[in-house]
């Protein structure tokens, strides 16, 4: 419960559940610290108060004059009774073992029934426990049935107080909803387990209703044979009816007058109480105990470090043979793995020519000497259909031209192709196809130039990729054929410049 | 039932309660009224979390631009030392034989240095060890059988070796063998715990000051037995081996008698082989 300062207004209902129109402000005990701790103590004590002292007969297992036999008669040295004739004699008296004796420390009835409690202690749990009785949740867990009250406190008339018959406090229960309680109080009589049986403490059952009341003009004679109904007055309020049991959360029934007297009897924190002399509310230690809204407050959470996260240990993995964990560590081993596969292919080529020039055979090509001489072909091709088409138009030439030395410029810096098609677009006619789909070429080879820029860093990613790089070279040339097939002759020949260009780096 | 849960009315505290009472009355019809016809609004704390979250996620983008900066500029600065270190060792293996071949021509004799590096393995288990013996291979850190640790030579440290002698095998590893031990067998000291070194965070973490921020540079400084060799085996926690696979020759015998212990210079290589 949050403690703020507001006090809600409370409505009386009158003896027909119907809410009057008057309001009062809750009285602050309501707002009091719930101290279940202190309340149950308390509770513990008090309960202790009522009690009846019992004891054994001071003269029970006393009453024979035994003497001990002493040794050597073969039997304990027990004291045992004296004289003949009888079952008794020779019977082992006074000791708590023997039978007939006395008990092991018979009980006393100056044993220490009553306790006294601080009477701050006492004001405390009462406080508390009225509280408590204001909270919906804490008179639900108690058992109480609630549900169809019509509020909490529930606070009624003054009227129920004249009441004298039992029947018009049924059926004003009935009204207002707590015929429930009682109801379940019916269901749970039973006989009690255990010896109080025979104590006359046969039967028990549950609390009911507790009903507060200010001045008693008939009520209690009305309610008193309620089963379950407790009744008391305001200036004489009982921790052992507020809280039965040490548990707070009565259900309680409140009559205007003795509501209103509460702010008197207990007074708020700024003014004292008038009817306890210097009684001051007590003091919560939290003054805000909603700890979700705490935790989420920025005020807390400014001053917090962050959480420290459990960091999941990580599988160590040997670098010597599983590569991805080698490059993590030492980057450059890509390049001394990569290295080291090309040796063996080279030496291992050079072996095989070796041998091929004894014997006499030509070996075939391998793969990269096969796509060098496609290249060349496809290179040879593309320059003489570009010199066919110089013959035909010779205008696209002249304009083509200022831009081939910005066309290389820009092949070299990657990322921007974008600009390309912009330039390209300044040629009009058909070069305004032409170089735009020059531009789209050029970017592509700029992008593929870029990527081969990238390569030194990057190929090593997997070693067996070396086949890559002339790969990229051949997709260069060979996007490069389908473009000049559609361009003017002026861009191919730029592409031409830089795709010779590339294959030098 | 009605809830009687305090409805925001906090500066009430000067108003007559005959005020109150109506006040009260009216503010909370007129709340019925107006809840009837609004939607249902965004609870606050959302709308307070998913602000932090959004200011949490920008500085975070921030943090990570940085850091991703940052770590390109170290992986380059790691590809760069990891070259030179190769040419390093290749250029003195190459010295070496140049010296050598040179001093043959003038018809002199080259005698290369000293060995300054030393990998010792205990061979001998815990039980009755003299108490000397037993200091020394706790201050070698070689608490266990077949624990190993890389060791700086010098006057001291041989002396250390005759005392331990016949608990130990030790000799000069190569290259070949100090990048198995700390690529397989590397374990760092972190916090008193026995670490995996799995990345270069782990190094740089540590080694920042003595300028060794990556796997090679801590290879680089244990081979060539450099200033900060100290702090270098220092970070590497000792190296718990296998037992060497087709076995020892004889435990109880200096290796020169035709057993184990002792120092077998370069032999200690083919042993590792076995035994890492």
């Amino acid at each position: 419960m949050s403690l703020s300062a507001a006090r809600p207004l409370i409505s009386i209902y009158n003896d027909k559940n119907e809410p009057l129109g008057t309001t009062v402000a809750l009285p602050a005990v309501f707002k009091a610290p719930i101290r279940p701790d202190i309340v149950n103590f308390v509770h513990d004590n008090m309960a202790k108060n009522h009690r009846q002292p019992y004891s054994v007969n001071k003269d029970a297992g006393h009453q024979t004059s035994a003497e001990s036999w002493g040794t050597g008669r073969a039997v304990a040295r027990i004291p045992r009774v004296r004289g003949g004739g009888t079952h008794r004699s020779g019977q082992g008296a006074f000791g708590n073992m023997c039978r007939g004796g006395r008990m092991f420390a018979p009980t006393k009835p100056w044993r220490r029934w009553h306790r006294r409690i601080n009477i701050n202690q006492k004001r405390y749990a009462l406080v508390s426990a009225i509280a408590a009785s204001g909270v919906p949740a804490l008179v639900m867990s108690k058992g109480h049935l609630i549900q169809d009250i019509p509020e909490l406190p529930l606070v009624v008339d003054d009227k129920v107080q004249e009441y004298s018959k039992t029947k018009q406090a049924v059926v004003f229960l009935r009204r207002i909803k707590a015929w429930a309680d009682i109801q379940k109080v019916y269901k749970s009589r039973r006989f009690r387990a255990g010896k109080g049986k025979m104590r006359n403490r046969r039967r028990i059952q549950r609390r009911g209703p507790l009903v507060i009341y200010g001045q008693d003009q008939g009520l209690t004679k009305a309610f008193r044979n309620i089963p379950g109904v407790d009744l008391i007055n305001v200036s004489k309020l009982n921790l052992l009816k507020l809280a039965p049991g040490g548990h707070v959360g009565r259900f309680v029934i409140w009559t205007q007058s003795a509501f209103s007297k509460l702010d008197e009897l207990f007074g708020s924190w700024r003014k004292t109480s008038k009817l306890k002399k210097g009684y001051n509310l007590p003091m919560p230690k939290m003054a805000n105990t909603d700890l979700t809204r705490l935790l989420k407050a920025e005020e807390i959470r400014s001053v917090l470090r962050a959480p420290i996260k459990q960091k999941r240990s990580v599988k160590k993995l040997n670098p010597l043979t599983n590569t991805r964990a080698m490059l993590r560590l030492n980057p450059y081993a890509a390049v001394l793995k990569r290295k080291a596969i090309l040796t063996s292919l080279q030496s291992r080529r050079k072996r095989q020519e070796l041998l091929a020039k004894k014997r006499g055979i030509t070996l075939e090509p391998t793969a990269a000497e096969a796509r060098a001489r496609k290249l060349q072909e496809q290179r040879r091709a593309a320059i003489q259909k570009a010199k066919a088409e110089k013959a035909k138009k010779p205008k696209v030439e002249k304009e083509e031209k200022p831009t081939p030395g910005k066309e290389g410029k820009k092949a070299k810096t990657p990322a921007k192709g974008d600009k390309t098609p912009v330039k390209g677009a300044k040629a009009p006619g058909k070069g305004g196809k032409a170089p735009a789909k020059g531009g789209k070429a050029a970017a592509k080879e700029a992008k593929v130039l870029g990527k081969e820029a990238k390569a030194p860093a990057k190929e090593a990613k997997a070693p067996a990729k070396e086949a890559k790089a002339p790969a990229k070279e051949a997709k260069a040339p060979a996007k490069e054929a389908k473009a000049p097939a559609k361009e003017g002759k002026a861009p191919a020949e730029e592409t031409k410049k830089v795709a010779e260009g590339s294959p030098k780096k | 039932m009605v809830d009687t849960q305090p409805k925001e009315k906090p500066a009430q505290k000067e108003k007559t309660p005959a005020k109150e009472k109506e006040e009260g009355k009216k503010e909370k019809k007129e709340k019925r009224r107006e809840l009837g016809k609004k939607l249902p609004a965004v609870p606050e704390s959302v709308l307070k979390s998913r602000k932090r979250r959004d200011l949490a996620k920008a500085a975070r983008v921030n943090v990570a631009l940085k850091k991703r900066t940052e770590y390109y500029k170290k992986r380059k600065e790691i590809f760069k030392r990891a070259e030179k270190y190769v040419k390093e060792y290749h250029s003195r293996e190459r010295d070496e034989i140049r010296l050598a071949r040179q001093a043959r021509n003038r018809g002199n004799y080259y005698i290369p240095g000293e060995a300054r590096l030393a990998f010792v393995i205990r061979i001998r288990g815990i039980n009755q060890v003299a108490p000397k013996v037993r200091k020394v291979l706790q201050l070698f850190r070689l608490k266990q059988i077949n624990n190993g640790v890389f060791i700086k030579l010098n006057k001291a440290t041989i002396n250390m070796l005759r005392i331990c002698e016949p608990y130990v095998t030790w000799g000069y590893p190569n290259l070949k063998s100090v990048r198995e031990l700390i690529y397989k067998r590397g374990f760092a000291k972190v916090r008193g715990q026995r670490i995996p070194i799995t990345s270069n965070a782990i190094i740089e973490k540590k080694l920042s000051k003595c300028n060794i921020i990556c796997i090679e540079d801590l290879i680089h400084e244990i081979f060539t037995v450099g200033d900060k060799f100290k702090y270098a085996s220092n970070f590497l926690w000792p190296f718990k081996l296998n037992t060497p696979t087709g076995g020892w020759r004889k435990k109880t015998n200096h290796y020169v008698e035709g057993g184990d212990f002792g120092n077998r210079e370069d032999k200690i290589n083919e042993l590792l082989r076995r035994m890492v």
